[in-house]
C-alpha cells in the first residue's frame, strides 16, 4: 500500500515542480482525490483532467507558502466574521481586527441585526460569531508571529446573497437578514465551504509542526458550525407545524448546495456534487467512504466569487475586489 | 433521564465522588509513568499504528449505532461489516448478556432516529475504509463492551448509578454525545504523526465527519432538552461527561479555564451551557450564548494524544506505555498503539 501512495505522492510532487503556484491546486487534487473517490488510497486512480503545463498562467510565480494558505483562510474568516456579527450586532469587525487598510463592507440597506424570535437561534448565532471572529483574531497573530504580513479585510460584499440566491434559483430576492431563517440559509452558504476549504488546504501545509494543529482544529470547528446548523435547518423543515419560513429554509439550502456543487465540478474533477441536506443526510461527506469532501483553493475560489467559469478570475461575488494575498486568482 | 434520576443526582454526585476518586487512584499512581508512556509512543509509531489505532475506536462507534438501529453489531447486519485481522478478535457485550435485539432503541422522534441511522451508515463506512486502506494488517475487531462501560462512567461522571445508552432518545444522544468529541480529538491528535499524506487528507476528511456528529449530536441534546419537563438535565449530563473525560486526559495538569467562549472548567472540554455570554466586539461579555462547539479560547478544536484517548476509553488514567485493557475495551485495544 505505501508503495503505491508514495508513487502516487511523487507523481504529484513532480506535477508540482513544473507548476508553480497555479499547479499546487493541481498537486493537491491529486492528493486529496484519494479521500473523495476511492474506496481506500490502495486503489486511487489518476484523476483524469489534470491540467496540463500550457493552461498555467503564471509558471514563473513562486510556490505558495504556508503563510499563503494561511492568510487564504484568513480571507474566508473575515467573511464569515462580518456575516454573522452584521446579523448578531448590526455592525462588522472592528477596525483592530479588520486591520490598516480594510476595504470596505457593503450591507443591505434595510438593515443587518436579526431580531431573533428563537432564543436558542440567538445563542447559536452569538457563539458562531464570537468562533469566528476566534479564527481572525488567531489567524492574524499566527500570520504576525511568523513574520508574515498580516492581510487585512478585503471589500466584502455582503447584498451578494441576492445575486447567489437567483444563480441557485431561490424565488424573491434572498437576504439572509431579514429574519432566523433566511439567517440559518445564509450561514448554511458559508459554513460547508469552510469545511472542505480547510480539508483542500490541510495537506498543503508543510510546517506541520506549526500550522497543521491549528488548521485541522479549525476545520473541526467548521465542522461542527455545518453540522450545528444543517440539524437546525433540517430539523425545523421536519418537524410537524413547520412554517412556511422553515420550509423554504432547507429548500433555499439544498438550492444553494446544488449551486456550490455544480459551480465546483465545472472547474475541478474532485466533487462531482454535495449531498443533499434532510434529516437523513445531516452529514456532507462522501457516500463511499464517509469522508468529508475537499475542495482546493481554486474550487473554493470560484464559489465566493459568485461562479464565473474559467481561469483568471480574480474577484466578483462576495469580494468586490477580491481577496487579499497571493491567492486570488482562480487557475482553472 | 427520569424525574426520579433528577431527584437522585446530588446525592448520586456525593457517593460518586468517592467512586471518581478510586478511579483516580490509578490516576495518581500512573503519575510517574506519564512521561514513559509518551517517549514509548513517540519512539515507533508509524502511519498503519494510527490507523489501526483509529480502526479500534471505529469499531466501537460502528456497533454502538448499528446495535441502536438495528439491534445488531456490525458483523451481524445483513450485508456484514469485516472484523477480522490481526490481533484478537473479541464479541461485543451488551446487556441481557449479549442480547443484541434488546439494544435496539424504542426511538420515539423521527428525526432522532434518522440521525443514528445514518451516523450508523458513516461510522461503519469508517471501519470498511480503514479496513480497505490498511488491507491485511488491519487489526481485528477487539472485545468491545457496551454494557459494563456505560454503568461505571455513569457513575464515575456522577450521572446515575447505571445507564443504558439504549433504553430512549435522549440515553442514546447522551451515549453518542460520550464519542464523537472524542473521536475529534483522536484524530485530530494523530493527524499530525501521519507521514502519508493520503492519510493525512483522509484522517482530516474523518476528523471533519466526526465533528459533523459531535455537532449533531450536541444540537439535538440542545433541543430535547429544552423540550424536557426538566431543561438543564441533558445538558447537564454532557457537562458531566466532559468533565470526567477532561480529568482522565489530562490526570497530571490542572484545569484550565476556557473563557473566550465557554468558562468550564476543564483542561481539554466543555459539556452544552446555554449560561454562557460572549463579547462579540463589544467590551464586556453581554451576548448570550452556548457551546455547542467543543473548542478552546481560540475556537480551535481540542486536540488527545493517543495515550490521552486511551486513558479516557479504557479508564486507565494516565494510560499506561501498552496493554490498557477496561471500560469499553475490556481486554485491549489490538495494534501497536493499546
Amino acid at each position: 500500500m505505501e508503495k503505491k501512495l508514495n508513487d502516487l505522492i511523487d507523481k504529484a510532487l513532480s506535477r508540482r515542480k513544473f507548476m508553480a503556484g497555479a499547479g499546487t491546486a493541481a498537486a493537491a487534487t491529486l492528493i486529496i482525490g484519494c479521500n473523495n473517490s476511492s474506496p481506500a488510497p490502495t486503489t486511487t486512480p489518476a484523476p483524469t483532467t489534470t491540467p496540463t503545463p500550457t493552461t498555467t498562467p503564471t509558471p514563473t510565480a513562486a510556490p505558495l507558502t504556508d503563510a499563503d494558505y494561511l492568510t487564504f483562510a484568513l480571507n474566508l474568516e473575515y467573511l464569515e466574521a462580518e456575516f454573522y456579527l452584521y446579523a448578531t450586532t448590526g455592525s462588522g469587525l472592528s477596525s483592530a481586527d479588520a486591520g490598516s487598510g480594510a476595504g470596505t463592507t457593503i450591507v443591505p440597506s434595510t438593515g443587518t441585526k436579526i431580531t431573533f424570535a428563537d432564543s436558542y437561534l440567538q445563542q447559536y448565532a452569538d457563539e458562531i460569531a464570537q468562533d469566528e471572529l476566534n479564527h481572525v483574531r488567531f489567524l492574524r497573530s499566527a500570520l504576525s508571529a511568523a513574520g508574515a504580513t498580516v492581510q487585512p479585510r478585503p471589500a466584502i460584499d455582503l447584498t451578494f446573497f441576492a445575486g447567489l440566491g437567483t444563480a441557485a434559483g431561490i424565488s424573491g430576492t434572498f437576504n439572509p437578514f431579514t429574519d432566523e431563517n433566511a439567517f440559518l440559509t445564509g450561514a448554511f452558504v458559508f459554513e460547508d465551504v469552510g469545511v472542505t476549504a480547510y480539508l483542500g488546504a490541510a495537506p498543503l501545509i508543510t510546517n506541520k509542526a506549526s500550522y497543521l494543529g491549528p488548521a485541522a482544529g479549525i476545520l473541526g470547528t467548521e465542522a461542527y458550525h455545518a453540522a450545528e446548523i444543517r440539524t437546525l435547518i433540517a430539523g425545523n423543515a421536519a418537524a410537524s407545524g413547520a412554517t412556511a419560513a422553515q420550509t423554504a429554509a432547507l429548500a433555499n439550502a439544498n438550492l444553494i448546495a446544488a449551486l456550490r456543487g455544480k459551480i465546483s465540478a465545472a472547474t475541478d474533477t474532485m466533487i462531482s456534487g454535495e449531498t443533499m441536506l434532510s434529516t437523513s443526510q445531516i452529514v456532507n461527506c462522501d457516500s463511499t467512504n464517509a469522508i468529508a469532501f475537499a475542495r482546493v483553493p481554486n474550487q473554493v475560489l470560484h464559489i465566493v466569487y459568485g461562479g464565473t467559469a474559467g481561469a483568471g478570475v480574480a474577484k466578483g461575488g462576495f469580494f468586490p475586489a477580491g481577496l487579499n494575498g497571493n491567492i486570488k486568482t482562480t487557475t482553472t | 433521564m427520569a424525574t426520579l434520576e433528577t431527584q437522585q443526582l446530588d446525592d448520586i454526585i456525593v457517593k460518586s465522588r468517592r467512586r471518581m476518586l478510586s478511579l483516580s487512584t490509578s490516576a495518581l499512581a500512573g503519575l510517574v509513568l506519564a512521561g514513559v508512556t509518551k517517549k514509548a509512543e513517540a519512539a515507533t509509531l508509524m502511519d498503519s499504528d494510527y490507523l489501526n489505532f483509529a480502526l479500534n475506536l471505529e469499531y466501537l462507534e460502528a456497533n454502538f449505532y448499528n446495535l441502536a438501529v438495528y439491534g445488531e453489531t456490525i458483523s451481524s447486519l445483513s450485508t456484514p461489516i469485516g472484523i477480522t485481522g490481526t490481533g484478537t478478535q473479541g464479541v461485543v457485550v451488551t446487556k441481557g448478556g449479549n442480547n443484541y435485539a434488546s439494544c435496539k432503541v424504542p426511538f420515539a422522534y423521527a428525526n432522532i432516529k434518522a440521525y443514528a441511522t445514518e451516523t450508523a451508515l458513516e461510522e461503519g463506512r469508517h471501519v470498511s475504509f480503514l479496513r480497505g486502506a490498511l488491507s491485511t494488517s488491519a487489526v481485528a475487531q477487539p472485545q468491545i463492551d457496551l454494557f459494563n462501560s456505560f454503568n461505571a462512567l455513569a457513575v464515575d461522571a456522577g450521572i446515575s448509578p447505571t445507564f443504558d445508552p439504549f433504553a430512549s432518545d435522549a440515553n442514546f444522544l447522551i451515549g453518542a454525545y460520550v464519542f464523537e468529541d472524542v473521536g475529534v480529538t483522536a484524530y485530530h491528535g494523530a493527524a499530525g504523526a501521519l507521514t502519508v499524506a493520503a492519510n493525512l487528507g483522509a484522517a482530516a476528511g474523518i476528523l471533519a465527519v466526526e465533528a459533523y456528529h459531535a455537532g449533531l449530536v450536541r444540537t439535538s441534546i440542545n433541543t430535547l432538552d429544552r423540550a424536557s419537563t426538566t431543561p438543564g438535565t441533558l445538558t447537564g449530563y454532557t457537562q458531566k461527561i466532559s468533565a470526567l473525560r477532561s480529568s482522565l486526559a489530562n490526570p497530571s495538569s490542572s484545569p484550565t479555564t476556557q473563557t473566550t467562549n465557554g468558562g468550564i472548567k476543564n483542561a481539554d472540554d466543555q459539556g452544552i451551557d446555554n449560561t454562557q455570554m460572549v463579547a462579540l466586539e463589544g467590551t464586556s461579555a453581554t451576548y448570550p450564548s452556548t457551546t455547542i462547539l467543543d473548542a478552546d479560547n481560540n475556537s480551535i478544536c481540542f486536540s488527545r494524544t493517543p495515550a490521552q484517548i486511551l486513558a479516557i476509553v479504557t479508564g486507565n488514567s494516565p494510560a499506561k506505555a501498552s496493554g490498557n485493557t477496561g471500560v469499553f475495551f475490556p481486554a485491549g485495544l489490538n495494534g501497536n498503539v493499546n
